[in-house]
Order: C-alpha cells, then sequence, then structure tokens
C-alpha cells in the first residue's frame, strides 16, 4: 500500500524534535483558544496565522501549528460545557445536556476526563476516515476540469450555510460580498487595473489575512464591549477522578459509533461538527433507548458529541485538502495560511507537497495522543485559565493580533484596513450576514474567475460549457439543493436541536 | 416598521453593486482586443448577484437586531477610537507606551478597576516586545523608548 509508506514519510516529518514542539504548542493554545470564552476555532487559527509568518516557519511546520490549533479548539470546546454549561464554542453545545449534569452530580473530573478520552477516539477515527478517503478523492478530483471546478466551488458556497443556516439569500450576500473584495488589485490575466483608486497599496489587492483577522478578533472584541460580558465567571471545583475502566470499556460501543458518524458528517458539504455532534447524540439515545439516562447525566451522553464532533473535525479536513474547497470557517482560514504559503490547494497537492499534506496528516495523529496526554492531568490547568475575566483577555488578544498584522508588513496602512474590516464585520454580524462565506469568497474569488475565464476559452466563448459534462451538472444541482433545502428542512432540525437542549433539566 | 436594518443594508448594497458594476464597465479593453473574458465580466456577474441580492433584502427583510443604543453604544464608539487611536500612535510612541494605553483603556472600559487594567496593559505589552524582540528578533517599534 502507497498510502502507508506515504505515511511513514508523514511521520518523518512530523517527529522531528523542531515539528513535534510545535504541535504540543499548537495543542496546548489550541485547547485554550477551545476552551476559553470569546475565542472560537476559527478566531484563534486566524490571530496565530501572523505569527506563524512572523515566526518565518517552513510550510510544513506552519501547517502542523495550525492543525494542531485546530484539533485543540475542539477538545477545549467541551471544557466550559462540563463546568459551564456554556459551550465554548458551537460544536460543543450538545455536550452541555449530559456534561453539565454529570458536573452537578459531583462528576465533572470523570466527565472530563472520559469526553477527553471521546474526543480522542472521533479524531482516531476520523484521521483513519482522512488517510483512506482522501486519496481516492484527490486521485478522482484529477479528472476535475476548469468547468467541474467553477460548479465546485458555486457548491462550497451554496452548501456553506449548512442545513441548519437561516437565511440563504443572505449566505449569497455575503459570498458576493467576499469575491468582489478579492477582485481588488490587478487582474492576473490582463493586467488591468481593478478598484484600485490609484492607491499604491491597493495594486496586489487586499490581503486576506488581515480581512480575516479584522472579521473574527476585532468584531468578536467589539461584540464582548456591548454586551458588557467583561466579568469573569466564578471557579470552579472539578473534584476527583472516579471513573472506573468499566466504565470506559462500556463505551466503546457508542465511541465507535459516535466518530463515524462525525467523520461523515465532516465530509459532506454543509452537514459539519455541530450537526455531527446533534446526530450522533440522537442516535445515541435511540439506540441505547430508556436503558439511558439522557439528560441527566448519562456518561454516553458526553462520550457521542464529543466522538461526534472530533470525529467531523478531521472529516471537513477531507474537501479542504483534496479539493481545495473547505467546508466550515475554521478549514477555511486553515486554507488561507496554505494559499498564503503559495501552496495551491487541490488535488495536486497530494502529489507536489506530498510531504506537506501527510506531515499535516501524521501531525493530526501525534497531536491527538498529546492532546489526551495534555487533557487528562492537566485539566486543572485550563479549569483555572477558564475563569480569566475577558476584559484582560480580549484586549490583550487584540494586540497580539495587531501585532501580527503590523509584523508581515510593518505598514499601519494594513491596521486601518483591519479596523475598518473589523467594525464592518461587526455590522453585518449584527444584520445576521455570515462572516465565513465572505471569507471563503476572498479566499476562492481569484481560483473562481480564473477556472471561469480558462473555461469560456476552451468553448470559444460558449456560456453553455458551465453545462457540459455530467459531473458538472451533477455538482450544479447539489448546490441548488443546497441553497434550497435550508428554506425547508432548517427549520425542522433547529427546532429539533432546540427542543432537544430544552428537554434537559438545565435550570439556568 | 420591522425590518429597518435590512432594508437600510439592502440600500446601501444596492448602491455598492451599481456603483462596482458601472465602474467595471468603464475600464478600457484590454490589449490584444476582447476574448471570451475581459476583466470586467467576472465583475459584472457579481455585481448582477448582489442587486438581486439587495433588492430580495429590501423586500422581504428579517426582523431587526438589537442595536446598541446610549452608554454601550458610546462604549463601542470609545472602543473603536481606541483602535484607531492605538494604530497612528505605534510608530511615533513606540509599541510599549501605546500597549499600554490601549490595552489598559479596553480592560478599564469593558470593567476592569482602572489601576489594573494598566498594570496589565503594561506587563502584557513588556511580555511581548520581549517575546518579539529578543525571542524572535523582529523589530517592533521603539519610539519614545528608543533612545538613539
Amino acid at each position: 500500500m502507497e498510502t502507508i509508506g506515504f505515511l511513514m514519510d508523514g511521520f518523518a516529518v512530523a517527529l522531528t524534535p523542531y515539528n513535534l514542539m510545535f504541535a504540543l504548542f499548537g495543542a496546548f493554545v489550541g485547547t485554550l483558544i477551545g476552551c476559553l470564552p470569546g475565542l472560537g476555532p476559527a478566531n484563534g487559527v486566524a490571530i496565530l496565522i501572523p505569527l506563524a509568518f512572523t515566526l518565518g516557519l517552513p510550510p510544513e511546520t506552519a501547517m502542523i501549528l495550525l492543525t494542531s490549533v485546530y484539533a485543540g479548539a475542539m477538545y477545549g470546546g467541551r471544557i466550559s460545557s462540563i463546568l459551564l454549561n456554556i459551550p465554548g464554542d458551537e460544536p460543543a453545545m450538545m455536550t452541555c445536556l449530559d456534561g453539565y449534569p454529570m458536573a452537578q452530580q459531583g462528576r465533572a473530573a470523570d466527565a472530563l476526563a472520559i469526553s477527553a478520552i471521546a474526543s480522542f477516539a472521533g479524531s482516531l477515527i476520523g484521521t483513519i476516515g482522512l488517510i483512506i478517503l482522501a486519496p481516492v478523492l484527490a486521485r478522482f478530483a484529477l479528472t476535475f476540469g476548469p468547468v467541474e471546478y467553477f460548479a465546485l466551488f458555486m457548491l462550497a458556497f451554496a452548501t456553506l450555510g449548512g442545513i441548519t443556516g437561516k437565511n440563504p439569500m443572505k449566505t449569497v450576500i455575503a459570498a458576493a460580498l467576499g469575491i468582489m473584495i478579492s477582485t481588488v488589485g490587478i487582474d492576473i490575466s490582463t493586467g488591468t487595473q481593478r478598484y484600485t483608486a490609484g492607491v499604491l497599496e491597493m495594486y496586489e489587492g487586499i490581503d486576506f489575512i488581515l480581512a480575516i483577522v479584522g472579521l473574527f478578533a476585532i468584531s468578536e472584541l467589539l461584540f464582548f464591549v456591548e454586551a458588557r460580558m467583561g466579568k469573569g465567571r466564578s471557579k470552579v471545583k472539578v473534584g476527583k477522578l472516579t471513573l472506573s475502566f468499566k466504565e470506559i470499556v462500556s463505551t466503546i460501543p457508542t465511541q465507535l459509533r459516535g466518530g463515524v458518524l462525525g467523520f461523515i458528517a465532516g465530509v459532506l458539504p454543509g452537514a459539519g461538527a455541530s450537526l455531527g455532534s446533534f446526530i450522533s447524540y440522537t442516535l445515541e439515545k435511540s439506540v441505547i433507548g430508556k436503558k439511558g439516562r439522557f439528560g441527566e447525566g448519562d456518561i454516553r451522553g458526553v462520550v457521542a458529541p464529543e466522538a461526534g464532533n472530533n470525529g467531523a473535525a478531521s472529516g471537513a479536513l477531507v474537501p479542504m485538502l483534496t479539493l481545495g474547497v473547505p467546508g466550515s470557517g475554521t478549514t477555511a482560514v486553515l486554507l488561507a495560511m496554505l494559499i498564503s504559503l503559495n501552496i495551491t490547494p487541490g488535488p495536486l497537492m497530494f502529489t507536489q507537497n506530498a510531504d506537506i499534506v501527510w506531515g499535516v496528516i501524521a501531525a493530526l495523529l501525534i497531536g491527538n495522543v498529546l492532546l489526551l496526554i495534555l487533557n487528562i492531568p492537566m485539566i486543572g490547568v485550563f479549569v483555572r485559565l477558564l475563569s480569566v475575566p475577558p476584559m484582560y483577555l480580549l484586549p490583550i488578544v487584540t494586540m497580539v493580533a495587531f501585532v501580527g498584522i503590523y509584523s508581515i508588513s510593518h505598514s499601519t496602512f494594513d491596521l486601518y484596513f483591519m479596523i475598518v474590516f473589523g467594525v464592518g464585520g461587526f455590522i453585518l454580524r449584527k444584520l445576521e450576514i455570515p462572516m465565513v462565506p465572505i471569507i471563503l469568497g476572498l479566499l476562492l474569488g481569484p481560483e473562481m474567475e480564473k477556472n471561469l475565464g480558462h473555461a469560456l476559452i476552451l468553448s470559444d466563448g460558449d456560456w453553455m460549457t458551465l453545462w457540459s459534462s455530467p459531473l458538472a451538472i451533477g455538482l450544479w444541482l447539489v448546490a441548488g439543493l443546497g441553497l434550497v433545502l435550508p428554506t425547508l428542512v432548517g427549520p425542522i432540525i433547529r427546532r429539533r436541536m432546540r427542543s432537544a437542549i430544552k428537554e434537559g433539566p438545565v435550570s439556568d | 416598521m420591522t425590518g429597518m436594518g435590512d432594508r437600510i443594508l439592502g440600500l446601501f448594497l444596492l448602491v455598492v453593486a451599481v456603483a462596482y458594476g458601472w465602474v467595471a464597465q468603464q475600464w478600457p479593453e484590454p490589449f490584444g482586443g476582447a476574448e471570451g473574458v475581459g476583466p470586467e465580466t467576472f465583475p459584472t456577474i457579481l455585481a448582477i448577484v448582489l442587486v438581486v441580492g439587495s433588492l430580495y433584502l429590501m423586500i422581504k427583510p428579517d426582523a431587526d437586531a438589537k442595536w446598541p443604543v446610549g452608554k454601550s453604544a458610546l462604549e463601542l464608539v470609545i472602543s473603536i477610537i481606541v483602535l484607531v487611536v492605538y494604530a497612528l500612535l505605534l510608530e511615533p510612541l513606540g509599541f510599549i507606551i501605546s500597549t499600554t494605553l490601549a490595552v489598559g483603556i479596553l480592560s478599564w472600559r469593558m470593567g476592569a478597576p482602572p489601576l489594573r487594567a494598566f498594570v496589565t496593559g503594561l506587563i502584557s505589552a513588556v511580555v511581548v516586545f520581549g517575546l518579539f524582540n529578543y525571542g524572535l528578533s523582529l523589530s517592533l517599534p521603539n519610539g519614545l523608548l528608543g533612545g538613539s
């Protein structure tokens, strides 16, 4: 099997002390980002991108660092779900249902430990799925021409809102805005200046990294200022670990089911980690039936969603690595890193940059082991950091974002731009325009235009070429469904997720 | 009237879309004659998409969000001003002074006691400055503290 060979090469890359150090650092920072309020995984990874640049890291190390942060954030999200009944990030929402009751019954330490194990299992299953599926999909994607790619990009935008998305028209608007911003600068194929207004700094276009940091980090700060949630939360006692080996063994089937379901949800466009954890929780509930005490602190109610969302996190890397089309905010930010490292994402990456792809996959496996080790004995450290009040934390995070952006170009011009993006992002988020399609538009805009151009040149300007191959038609159909389904099915699923949460004996 | 927010956004986006599309039509034809796709083709499509989207927003707006008024609005404006002034003063004042001030004011406005806020600002500024300048040998502006 050549895959095994590649994976071994990947381990050789990831196990060098230098890369291992960054994987460990990333895993630690990622867990922090996941558990701290106001720092979502996409946000956290975005802030670290400029740092990875200024450190002058080689591409594989930079990617290993960010992937470990990504994996770590998925682990970290559960900590505040369990202890405070506040999900650290969106996918960790379902973990509140049984995690918090367990903590109230004095089993917080057990809930944290078993969820770490479940995260590990889910992630492991997801990564194995990634190793098996990614090369196959990459080989298939090699048959894509410009027409198929253009349709695929449309599909990515259409499904980005997800099944649970609210107003698909707002996704369309956000995507159009993002792509528009990406057209600023000198047109690559003709050299025409577009929307530069003669300003020298605009010739190269708007750097998407400062747009991402502005849209996420600055707008987050403004949200906290508005809500005046500056005060920290009271410290929580974790208690003693009483988890028995037998209990761990008894949850193994749950871990397997959750991981596999999560992985599938992660790979599929428009599903993502939140749906992954929701599906695995609901399935677990119906499999166990009346025998379980779901919602009252059943241990399997913690295991299922955690295995699910970590499986989904690895699954979401499949379309990002093989097609260059991310399905979620955080993978979009990872894609931004790849593009700025001058690596063309997509199927060719598996042959041209095999060391990076397999290095990242191997790092994901190693990162998981590190995370499991970090998360069981060191849980106390993270719990203590949970009570750092955002009023100190967010200004410092913002300052780090400023420094990162400043150190890329040493120009304050970029800082003003970042603030503009932050304020704009705040207003748009207030109006429920999603941020992720804007970012995806910024990233994919140039590629879309290039593929559209190639397709039309090949067909002598005949627009019908966009619907000429069966594969392209299929992709267009799925894209259409992706826009229509949320309006039909979305309200039903959203209601179910809400009622599932309300059913829990949560009295806050 | 409900949905004012979306309607105003829709109107704003409509103006943006029309201006964006109109500018695209003004570019000179690229050297070598027109091909299937010129520099204006893709922007024109985008402008049309955004026009449709903005019209939809104005016709079928969602319910309004709660906009900050009074004190929270003032706090927001203060925070934005702090950020702009921070960017403005970063080079002349130097990293440590401007960061202490920026982080201090932001923390204080978010509810921290003033002294603790500025001490947090100073400590974080010194730590980050040390890390970047000596650890990573990337120079941040020294400003007033620079000496020579």
